[in-house]
C-alpha cells in the first residue's frame, strides 16, 4: 500500500511516477482507490490514482496530439472526469486502467471533433457511452444483477453495511427504481448506484463463500 | 448464427476512435447484436489501454500538484440533456427495434423516403462528410447492380437479403471493397439494413448522381 499523502512536508519521491513498487499498484488496489472516491469522496484516494494516471495519460496523450498544451488538456480533463464519475465505474466492465483509458479515447475523439468546428457532428459519448448516468447499466450489468436470486438477497442482506441494506431492500425487495430511491433518501443518482454495485459486489461473494 | 463480422482491424480502429464516426455507428450496432464481437471489443480495449497507458512521461511535480489542486477545487462537469431517445422505427407499417447503439443516435434520424424498387431510406445524420442509412426492403425488392469507387459496409438489422455471393441475416455485416460488383436483393422476406458508404463526395454533384441509380439510396 501507498502512504497517506504528507499535508505539508511533500517529500520529493511522493510526485516521482515511480515511487511506489509497481507491484503494489494491482488492478484490485486501483479498484479500491476508486470505490473510495466515488463512495467517500477521498482526496487521499484520489491523489494516488492521479499520481498513478496522469504521466501516463500524458505520455499517451502527447503521441496523440503533439502538441504539449492540447497534451495537459486532455489529462486535465480525464482526471477531472475519474473524480467526479468514479461511481460509473464497474469493476464487471473492465480494470481501471480500461475505464480511464476509454474515458480518454472519448475525450480525445471530442478535441478532434471540435477542432473541426462542427457542432452537430456525432459525440464521443453517443458512440461509446462511458459517463453517461442512464446508459452507463448495460444489458450485461443488467444480466449479472438478475442472477443474484431475491432468495438469495434476503438471506444475506443483513449482513451488508445500513447504507448498502437500505438502498437493496428498496431495489430488490420493494422494487422501486434507482431514482425512487435517490428522491426517497435525498441522496445522488449516482450514490445509489454506487451502492448498488458494492452491496451486490458483497452479496455475491457471500453467496460464493457459503457454495 | 452471425456469419459475417467486421475484421480485427476494423475493431482496433473501432476500439480507438480512429474510425470514421459513421462507420463507427454500424460496427458498435454489430457489436451490441453479436456477442463474439462484443467478447474481442472488450479483449482490444484491455490490450489496448495497458499498451497505451503502459508507459509514463516526467511530470514536474509543480505541474502535477497544480492540476491535483485544480481538479479536486473543480465543478462537475455538466451533464449534457438526453436526447429524445427512439425504441424503434416504423417503415411501411413495420415495427423494428433499435439495438442500444442506434437507439443513442436516434435523433439523429431522418425522414423515410421511397426510392424505386421496393426500397425505402431514412438518413442518419452522424456528420457532414458520411453517409449512412436506414435501408428497408420489403419483400422480392432489389438494389440495382451497382460497382462503387469507395467502400461499402453493411449490417442486417432485420431479415433476410443476398447477393450473387451469399445469404445475409440479422446481425450480418458486410464489408465490401472497392470497386466490388453486386446486387442485394430480398426474397420472400423483407428486410432492415444499415448501410454506410465512405467518401460520399464525389457522388453528391452533377452528373455521377443522376447516372448512378444506386447513388439516391444515399442522397437526396
Ligand atoms: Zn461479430
Amino acid at each position: 500500500m501507498m502512504q497517506v499523502m504528507p499535508e505539508k512536508r511533500v517529500n520529493r519521491q511522493y510526485m516521482k511516477t515511480n515511487s511506489a513498487s509497481p507491484q503494489d499498484i494491482t488492478p484490485e488496489h486501483l479498484a479500491a482507490l476508486l470505490a473510495e472516491v466515488a463512495v467517500q469522496r477521498s482526496r487521499r484516494a484520489f491523489a494516488e490514482l492521479f499520481k498513478h494516471f496522469a504521466p501516463r495519460l500524458q505520455s499517451f496523450a502527447t503521441r496523440q496530439f503533439g502538441n504539449e498544451q492540447t497534451a495537459m488538456d486532455l489529462v486535465q480533463e480525464t482526471m477531472t472526469n475519474v473524480w467526479h464519475k468514479a461511481h460509473l465505474f464497474s469493476p464487471e466492465k473492465g480494470s481501471p486502467t480500461t475505464w480511464i483509458f476509454t474515458i480518454a479515447r472519448n475525450i480525445r475523439f471530442d478535441i478532434l471533433r471540435k477542432s473541426k468546428k462542427n457542432q452537430n457532428d456525432i459525440s464521443a459519448e453517443e458512440l461509446w457511452p462511458v459517463l453517461s448516468e442512464e446508459m452507463s447499466d448495460s444489458d450485461d450489468e443488467f444480466a449479472i444483477d438478475q442472477t443474484i436470486l431475491l432468495q438469495e438477497i434476503t438471506s444475506y442482506y443483513n449482513q451488508l453495511p445500513d447504507a448498502q441494506r437500505e438502498v437493496i431492500v428498496s431495489i430488490y425487495i420493494e422494487g422501486k427504481s434507482q431514482q425512487e430511491v435517490s428522491d426517497e433518501l435525498g441522496i445522488p443518482l449516482g450514490t445509489v448506484k454506487s451502492r448498488t454495485r458494492l452491496a451486490l459486489q458483497k452479496l455475491r461473494e457471500l453467496i460464493t463463500d457459503h457454495d | 448464427m452471425i456469419k459475417f463480422h467486421p475484421n480485427e482491424e476494423l475493431l482496433v480502429q473501432y476500439v480507438q476512435g480512429n474510425l470514421d464516426s459513421a462507420l463507427a455507428v454500424v460496427v458498435g450496432t454489430h457489436i451490441d447484436m453479436c456477442q463474439h464481437c462484443k467478447a474481442h471489443a472488450r479483449d482490444i480495449e484491455t490490450h489496448l489501454s495497458a499498451k497505451e497507458l503502459g508507459a509514463s512521461t516526467d511530470f514536474s511535480e509543480l505541474t502535477m500538484q497544480a492540476m491535483l489542486e485544480d481538479i479536486l477545487n473543480s465543478a462537475a462537469p455538466a451533464i449534457s440533456a438526453p436526447q429524445q431517445i427512439l425504441d424503434k422505427v416504423t417503415v411501411e407499417g413495420k415495427q423494428f427495434r433499435l439495438p442500444p447503439a442506434l437507439k443513442r443516435v436516434s435523433h439523429r434520424l431522418g425522414d423515410w423516403s421511397k426510392v424505386p424498387g421496393s426500397v425505402w431510406r431514412a438518413p442518419l445524420k452522424v456528420d457532414d462528410h458520411s453517409a449512412v442509412n436506414l435501408i428497408y426492403m420489403g419483400a422480392g425488392a432489389s438494389v440495382p447492380e451497382h460497382t462503387h469507387r469507395q467502400h461499402e459496409a453493411t449490417l442486417v438489422i432485420n431479415g433476410t437479403f443476398n447477393d450473387e455471393h451469399d445469404r445475409y441475416h440479422d446481425g450480418d455485416f458486410v464489408f465490401l471493397g472497392a470497386d466490388h460488383r453486386h446486387s442485394p436483393q430480398t426474397a420472400e422476406e423483407d428486410c432492415l439494413t444499415l448501410a454506410w458508404l465512405d467518401a460520399p463526395l464525389q457522388f453528391t454533384s452533377g452528373m455521377a448522381r443522376l447516372l448512378n441509380p444506386f447513388s439516391s439510396l444515399f442522397f437526396k
